[in-house]
């Protein structure tokens, strides 16, 4: 642990505002943007944080390091989002499958050419990110089982390795990997059909 | 030869690099000839970004202000 670290947590442990304030800005947003990603709901993420957070101060002197802080703190809000989550799951697995992509018996992908050639990857992110794409965007995350979630933004967005993912969740690596590969699939299936029905040769807006 | 279904099985794993030279050879051979899996391929990738930055939310500020009122009024 560096002694920057440990001095914070203990500082905090007593009241510190400053040093509250240093942990909040090191890990806050990371505990928000985890919770809200599993829970999709801001009032939910916003009582996650207050829990890891609390948890976080209390334990203080116990972690050996600030890779420790990291694992544990990702480790925490995972299962406390995830468990905030339980019981309100809906029929998604059924509908995460029609998101798949289907193949032919010979291993040929099953569907209409010009949709199976569709390539909008090089359509801005002012496009793709923003107004009716960003809806489409946001429900489709919306669409993922929240174990995908957890998987998709321990990965994607915090760039842990499958290993520390697979540490975080509980689960095994081969696990993590097949959500992870999953989630991604039926995200870019759910925007291809919504950018790539428009013919063969859909409209290339430079960027 | 790798069929479509066996290119698109290990997509995560060639982006990550993580294929042997052998099997990430023949994914490149396949690509080379078939259309929708290079389409598959981009936008695959392209998804993978677009969902990072999505996601890549900020606690807001308001939040931040009560959640250290919140540690304050218990921590002291």
């Amino acid at each position: 642990m560096t002694s920057d670290e440990r001095g914070l947590l203990k500082d905090a442990a007593g009241g510190d505002a400053g040093a509250l304030e240093a942990l909040m800005s090191r890990y806050g947003s990371r505990v928000y943007r985890l919770a809200y990603g599993i829970t999709r709901s801001s009032a939910d993420a916003e009582e996650i944080a207050q829990d890891v957070f609390l948890q976080l101060v209390r334990k203080g002197a116990e972690f050996e390091g600030r890779a420790a802080v990291a694992s544990w703190i990702y480790r925490v809000t995972t299962n406390v989002a995830l468990n905030k989550r339980r019981g309100k799951r809906r029929e998604v697995e059924t509908s995460l499958e029609d998101c798949l992509p289907a193949f032919e018996a010979d291993g040929h992908r099953s569907g209409p050419r010009a949709f199976l050639v569709a390539d909008w990857s090089a359509r801005p992110d002012a496009e793709l990110l923003s107004g009716e794409m960003r809806r489409v965007l946001e429900e489709a995350i919306g669409v993922l089982p929240e174990h995908y979630r957890a998987v998709l933004i321990l990965r994607d967005v915090e760039e842990l390795s499958n290993e520390e993912v697979a540490a975080s969740v509980g689960d095994s690596v081969s696990a993590v990997k097949t959500r992870l590969h999953r989630a991604r699939m039926a995200l870019r299936e759910i925007l291809t059909r919504r950018l790539g029905g428009e013919g063969g040769n859909p409209a290339r807006v430079p960027s | 030869m790798m069929t479509c279904r066996d290119v698109i099985d290990v997509l995560a794993d060639y982006l990550e690099q993580a294929l042997t030279p052998e099997i990430a050879a023949d994914l490149e051979r396949h690509l080379a000839g078939c259309e929708p899996c290079r389409a598959y391929l981009a936008t695959y990738r392209r998804t993978r970004a677009l969902g990072a930055q999505a996601a890549r939310l900020e606690m807001p500020d308001e939040m931040k202000a009560r959640l250290r009122q919140f540690l304050l009024e218990r921590v002291r």
